[in-house]
């Protein structure tokens, strides 16, 4: 090769590099600024995890221990004592070790009721790790602040203005509506 | 000190024994080798892994079989659901579990996007490894988009535990069919620019062309597999040899290279992308919107006592797990055969000889995920 042509190719590869450059320029980034924009998550996303109570503030696990069998991580603790009164169980502790846990679902998954769910929750940092291992406390506090969470059993759930809990529209919904829907009406009735 | 250290040979002053890695920004995380250097030239290389152990085929053992899924997923961190897919296909055909169609089908698209996704990664990384930062930037930009698409669907971006025994998780989002169109068309404009900015430039050809020739008799004698084994002239591809999923439903080519250098590795990757956007092409075509996304798996999870190899291509070669189940809930042993980790083992050969700014560009083109080398 010549030095001509060695010369050509130099400045033909700088040429493109910089109309790449150029023109990407004036493209929109698909990501945020985030600490000033806040990132619109898809209500699948995992991001934190939270104890759902009903409307009347009762409490919705069974404490059926399916959420502790199921979780890899195995950082789920539950403590349980039968119910004096009536049938079924009552919560003595429940702690997952958010430190621990790696946001895999599968204690969602295998929630029979949707009561530990997953929320769009992600800022989690703090300077001390002992204020991430969670107790029953700490799990309803999670679920009293979120707007949305997702379980696979009743799909994406919303809290309205007034502290109601109701289902989000068929829009909002992740796929496989129809499943998701099915088991959620066997439940209300 | 350890035997596996170099130790100067009497009487030759003029070898220098360099450390390289573990925190060298060029090992793509943290690989050490320790090289015997001549000047420039590499007279010896030996090359240590395990500094991210974190011991998951001994974790395996004690979990059942749904939670090991999510335990897959931490190997090779870059390509997602691809680890997934050995351990699920070897438990299901020790179970017996039948696979609907769409599920396969589904399955295969979120392969191919992960192969799309990691290949972007590799791009970005061998080019900052060659001294270029702005692939880096562009190919992240288009790998959040593949990331933005699973995570609608699947809850994550990149550890998803989206697949299960007969199927996936769960039916993929309304628009995800749409996304991945959208997604394809973008790719097809950037691999334009990417193939001037990177194969067609004169820097890439002058650190890469005749540099670390791996020649084919060596290759397969090393057990190297994937990109680093088809850019020696073998055309060995387990999406051909032995389909799984969707692959026998789909047309595609084995991209090879009789080269074997560090070029042949780029080249062979850049085909196999424009080979994933056409089975993604062919796939959104066959895929029903609607249908069954889960076979019936049994609830209690008990494979009968037995073993089961099976393997898939991932985006770095042969990613094949060994089950071997002993009637209860939880599996006697799984082994895991990395495709990173066997293609790591060609360093010493690759390294010697070469120059030491040559060794980086060699490093690059194998692609090491060390998540996955040390396990």
């Amino acid at each position: 090769m010549s030095l001509l042509q060695e010369v050509w190719q130099a400045v033909k590869a700088i040429g493109t590099g910089m109309a790449t450059v150029h023109k990407r320029v004036y493209e929109e980034a698909p990501t945020e600024f985030y600490p000033y924009v806040k990132p619109e998550l898809p209500p699948v996303s995992v991001q934190s995890l939270a104890l759902v109570e009903n409307e009347d503030g009762s409490e919705r696990c069974i404490v059926c221990l399916q959420c502790e069998r199921a979780c890899p991580a195995q950082v789920i603790t539950i403590e349980r004592h039968r119910n004096p009164e009536g049938k079924g169980f009552l919560i003595d502790r429940f702690d997952i070790d958010l430190v621990n846990c790696m946001y895999c679902a599968a204690c969602v998954e295998a929630c029979p009721v949707s009561s530990i769910v997953t929320i769009q929750d992600f800022e989690m940092s703090t300077y001390d790790l002992q204020t991430l291992k969670a107790d029953i406390d700490f799990l309803h506090e999670q679920a009293r602040r979120a707007r949305q969470w997702y379980s696979p059993k009743f799909g994406v759930e919303l809290r309205t203005d007034d502290g109601r809990i109701e289902k989000a529209p068929p829009e909002m919904q992740p796929g496989g509506l129809a499943e998701i829907l099915k088991p959620a009406e066997e439940v209300d009735s | 000190m350890s035997t596996m250290n170099l130790e100067p040979v009497p009487g030759r002053t003029d070898e220098m024994i360099v450390n390289m890695g573990p925190q060298h920004p060029a090992t793509h995380g943290v690989l050490r080798v320790v090289l015997g250097l001549e000047g420039e030239r590499i007279t010896r290389a030996v090359p240590h892994i395990g500094y991210l152990h974190r011991n998951h085929e001994k974790i395996e053992e004690a979990r059942t079989y749904p939670m090991v899924i999510a335990y897959t997923d931490r190997m090779d961190y870059v390509s997602g659901t691809q680890n997934e897919l050995p351990f699920v296909l070897a438990v299901e055909d020790m179970l017996g579990v039948e696979v609907p169609d769409r599920a396969k089908k589904i399955r295969t698209i979120f392969f191919e996007l992960y192969r799309l996704a990691s290949h972007l990664v590799w791009m970005g990384t061998a080019m900052l490894d060659l001294g270029a930062i702005s692939p880096f930037l562009y190919t992240f930009w288009d790998r959040e988009i593949i990331l933005g698409i699973v995570e609608k669907t699947a809850g994550a971006r990149m550890l998803p535990n989206y697949y299960t025994f007969g199927g996936v998780r769960r039916d993929v989002h309304p628009d995800f069919f749409k996304d991945v169109a959208d997604f394809l068309d973008h790719m097809e404009r950037r691999m334009v620019d990417y193939e001037h900015l990177v194969l067609e430039s004169p820097v890439v050809h002058a650190r890469t062309k005749g540099v670390g020739v791996l020649d084919q008799e060596r290759a397969v004698a090393r057990g190297v597999s994937g990109p680093v084994l088809r850019a020696s002239g073998v055309a060995y591809d387990v999406r051909k040899a032995f389909p799984y999923d969707a692959y026998p439903d789909v047309e595609f080519e084995i991209p090879t290279s009789p080269d074997g250098d560090t070029y042949a590795r780029f080249w062979v990757r850049f085909q196999e992308m424009y080979q994933s956007i056409r089975i993604l092409r062919q796939l959104l075509e066959l895929t029903p919107k609607t249908g069954p996304y889960k076979g019936r798996a049994p609830a209690r999870l008990k494979p009968p006592a037995g073993e089961r190899y099976r393997a898939v291509e991932n985006s770095r070669g042969e990613l094949g797990v060994l089950v071997v189940s002993d009637g209860s809930d939880k599996p006697y042993r799984v082994k895991h055969r990395g495709a990173a980790f066997s293609n790591l083992q060609i360093i010493p050969d690759l390294f010697v000889g070469a120059k030491f700014s040559d060794a980086i560009a060699i490093l690059s083109s194998l692609d090491p995920v060390f998540g996955e080398i040390d396990r």
